[in-house]
């Protein structure tokens, strides 16, 4: 038996430490560790719950917008705050597109590099390479042309030694199986990537007035004035330069990025087989369409056991059994005790040991759901979506399903995860233009309201702020007294992912993933690498320093 | 010429969050033409990438991991930090500063002027503020910083 550590996890956000025992080529145990403490919504306490979001908002790295969202909805849900129409609308875009970028980014940039070779790439032929392109996709820029630059620009990378840049890339991998044309197309389609993410960065600072952090939030509303002929306000001209953005950052992500993952799943088809781990879901509703947030696009629901068919579909965000049901415990996590507290009493009292087995390990707490773990992300909102009868949804999941030869069950698992991730992105880069329309239609009829101005009012409340985020369900809990924040609590989608065992022995979804997995090379685990990026791991705090003198950090430890 | 003054860091965790102190300083502090943009750049990495591409000259500021003492200020060029020479480095971080420029060279859109000003940090505790060592080194840094985007022909005001 061999006991493998990778500290850190890279190309992921925030620092994660994963431990797995190998036996005869497979993994048999493992332990998930977010090595950094996570007490940030400490600093939270006392200020006024209406700035709350614009604290939240650096919580993380990359997912800026979403702990803006959801802190503003924790305020409204608390004092029951009306969210007119057009508020909604422009929160649509701006999460849709959000989730366009991130879901962009992570296949290319964070998770390509463990199924793509870049070296194999030079082998390549730039014709058969433009051939197999356009066989999947009618998009204009695969051309032979462009091709042919892109290799000779790694060519001279290569000879350069200047690789590295890909990072630890496991070249020439037995695991690595892509012919070199399929590797040189998701190569000049990983640059051209970066491009597209910036238009969906632009257009949320159309919306959101700048990005990172938007500034355009406010509880009960937007602070985004409509009015077409102002030159100051959200006018024709910048709703076309919109829409310019948001129908090429559609076009790239539905005749280039999704392709491409169609393309690669069905060449690592036997990826739907491992990698299933925890399979109870949640996903919140999303896509609110009426001012009380009571009616959603997309439905959310509580799957157990994997069965799709007994879905229990929550269609709103006042769902009292859920939000009674969801839970912390902290008995492998670096806190005092081995307490199960709900996030309206959470305390974050650290208690550091070293790294124990069968001890405490991590910093993340263990979010559970009755009392059970529970895998968060886009599986989980395409599965909810599927059950509760989401027509776009369902003809999507069908569509790629059969394309690649796999059905709905073969989704729990890790390319399941990668593959949700494409499908989700078609689905909001179509949302995106959608609400785009029906804001317009809805300003036309008159409705320019975009905020309910709302004072903050004496005496205790509570509030959740639910939002489905693109790693999946967020959460944000504040208890508020006397126009103060007394509590706050984020349970966001990589704590219910990364969480370490329960009281009851119970392994978190990334630890429960794993096991099973094949490593066939011990020191160079590229398979716990796809497994565990395929959840697109952020481990919610981020931290920024640059380390000019350059310290070798990645450490695979095989003892 | 266009410039980009680019902070990055978490606002949270009070040191961390230098270089975005440092450009909500220059904010308060001066007034720059047009073809000079200040950017809190946050903790994106690859998601800002563009940025970083769309300028002829870029300094960077934020909080570096090197020999030293809390508060001290070392300026690195651009062939001092990118991964040509240390072909194996990788950040822990989604993906760091240096491979970034790395892919925008690639995409042939890497600016040729890149200046890196990074401090060591004294505090890592959560917290809004920065500590005062930290603090106390932004009128000096902004200075300098100043006069040398003056220097390259660019004017800039002090306002207050």
């Amino acid at each position: 038996m061999a006991r493998i550590t990778l500290d850190p996890i890279t190309r992921i956000e925030g620092h994660l430490r994963i431990d797995v025992e190998v036996n005869g080529g497979s993994v048999s145990n493992a332990w998930s560790s977010a090595q950094m403490w996570r007490g940030i919504e400490t600093i939270l306490k006392d200020r006024p719950p209406q700035d709350a979001w614009i604290y939240a908002q650096r919580f993380c790295g990359v997912c800026t917008t979403v702990h803006a969202i959801s802190s503003i909805r924790s305020v409204e849900n608390a004092l029951k705050v009306d969210v007119p129409l057009n508020a909604q609308y422009i929160r649509n875009i701006i999460m849709a597109q959000h989730s366009v970028q991130d879901h962009i980014v992570h296949f290319y940039h964070l998770s390509a590099l463990d199924w793509v070779d870049v070296v194999s790439a030079l082998k390549a032929d730039p014709k058969k390479t433009a051939q197999l392109a356009q066989s999947i996709s009618n998009w204009p820029g695969n051309s032979e042309t462009e091709f042919k630059a892109v290799q000779q620009k790694l060519k001279s990378f290569v000879e350069t030694g200047r690789l590295g840049i890909f990072a630890s890339g496991y070249w020439g991998h037995p695991a690595m199986k892509l012919p070199p044309e399929a590797n040189l197309m998701a190569v000049a389609h990983y640059l051209k990537a970066l491009d597209y993410q910036r238009k969906a960065a632009q257009a949320i600072a159309i919306l959101g007035g700048k990005n990172p952090h938007i500034q355009n939030l406010c509880v009960g509303g937007v602070a985004t004035a409509i009015n077409m002929e102002n030159l100051a306000t959200l006018n024709m001209e910048k709703i076309a330069a919109l829409k310019a953005l948001m129908t090429e950052t559609r076009d790239f992500v539905q005749q280039v990025y999704y392709p491409d993952m169609v393309a690669i799943a069905s060449i690592y088809k036997e990826w739907f087989k491992y990698g299933r781990g925890v399979v109870n879901y949640l996903a919140v509703p999303e896509l609110p369409e009426d001012t009380k947030n009571t009616k959603f696009a997309l439905p959310g629901a509580i799957i157990n056991g994997g069965d799709i068919k007994k879905a229990r579909i929550i269609t709103n965000h006042q769902d009292l059994d859920l939000i009674a049901n969801i839970k912390e415990n902290v008995s492998h996590a670096w806190y005092e005790g081995n307490s199960t507290l709900h996030p309206w009493d959470g305390e974050t009292k650290p208690n550091y040991t070293d790294f124990q087995d069968n001890g405490k390990y991590s910093w993340c707490k263990a979010p559970r759901l009755d009392g059970k773990p529970v895998q968060v992300g886009p599986p989980a909102q395409l599965f909810a979506a599927y059950a509760g009868g989401n027509e776009k949804v369902k003809k999507l999941v069908d569509a790629s399903c059969a394309k690649i030869g796999v059905g709905v069950n073969d989704l729990h698992s890790t390319m399941g995860r990668l593959g949700a991730r494409a499908i989700r992105a078609h689905l909001m880069a179509d949302y995106s233009l959608e609400y785009l329309d029906k804001l317009l239609e809805n300003v036309g009829k008159g409705d320019k309201v975009y905020a309910n101005p709302t004072e903050i009012p004496k005496g205790e409340y509570k509030g959740v702020g639910f939002h489905e985020a693109p790693r999946g369900t967020l959460s944000h809990w504040m208890v508020i007294e006397n126009r103060k924040i007394k509590n706050y609590q984020a349970v966001v989608p990589s704590t219910w992912n990364a969480s370490p065992r329960d009281d009851k022995g119970a392994l978190g979804p990334y630890e429960a993933s794993l096991v099973g997995n094949p490593v066939a090379v011990a020191d160079k685990p590229l398979e716990v690498l796809r497994t565990i990026h395929s959840f697109d791991p952020c481990i919610a705090c981020a931290v920024h320093t640059i380390d000019p003198e350059g310290k070798e950090i990645t450490n695979v430890k095989v003892m | 010429m266009k410039t980009l003054i680019f902070g990055a860091g978490n606002l949270l965790l009070s040191d961390e969050g230098f270089g975005v102190h440092f450009i909500q300083y220059l904010q308060k502090h001066y007034v720059f033409p047009p073809e000079v943009t200040l950017y809190d750049g946050g903790t994106l990495g690859i998601m800002v990438s563009h940025m970083l591409e769309d300028a002829d000259q870029v300094f960077l500021v934020d909080v570096i991991e090197a020999k030293g003492e809390p508060g001290d200020i070392y300026r690195y060029e651009k062939d001092d930090f990118m991964l040509g020479k240390l072909p194996i480095k990788m950040s822990p971080h989604q993906i760091g500063i240096q491979e970034v420029l790395a892919l925008s060279e690639i995409r042939d859109r890497c600016p040729e002027k890149i200046t890196l000003f990074g401090i060591i940090p004294a505090s890592y505790e959560a917290g809004a503020e920065l500590s005062p060592l930290l603090s106390g080194k932004l009128p000096g840094l902004a200075e300098l910083l100043v006069a040398e985007i003056v220097a390259s022909g660019t004017p800039v005001e002090k306002c207050c």
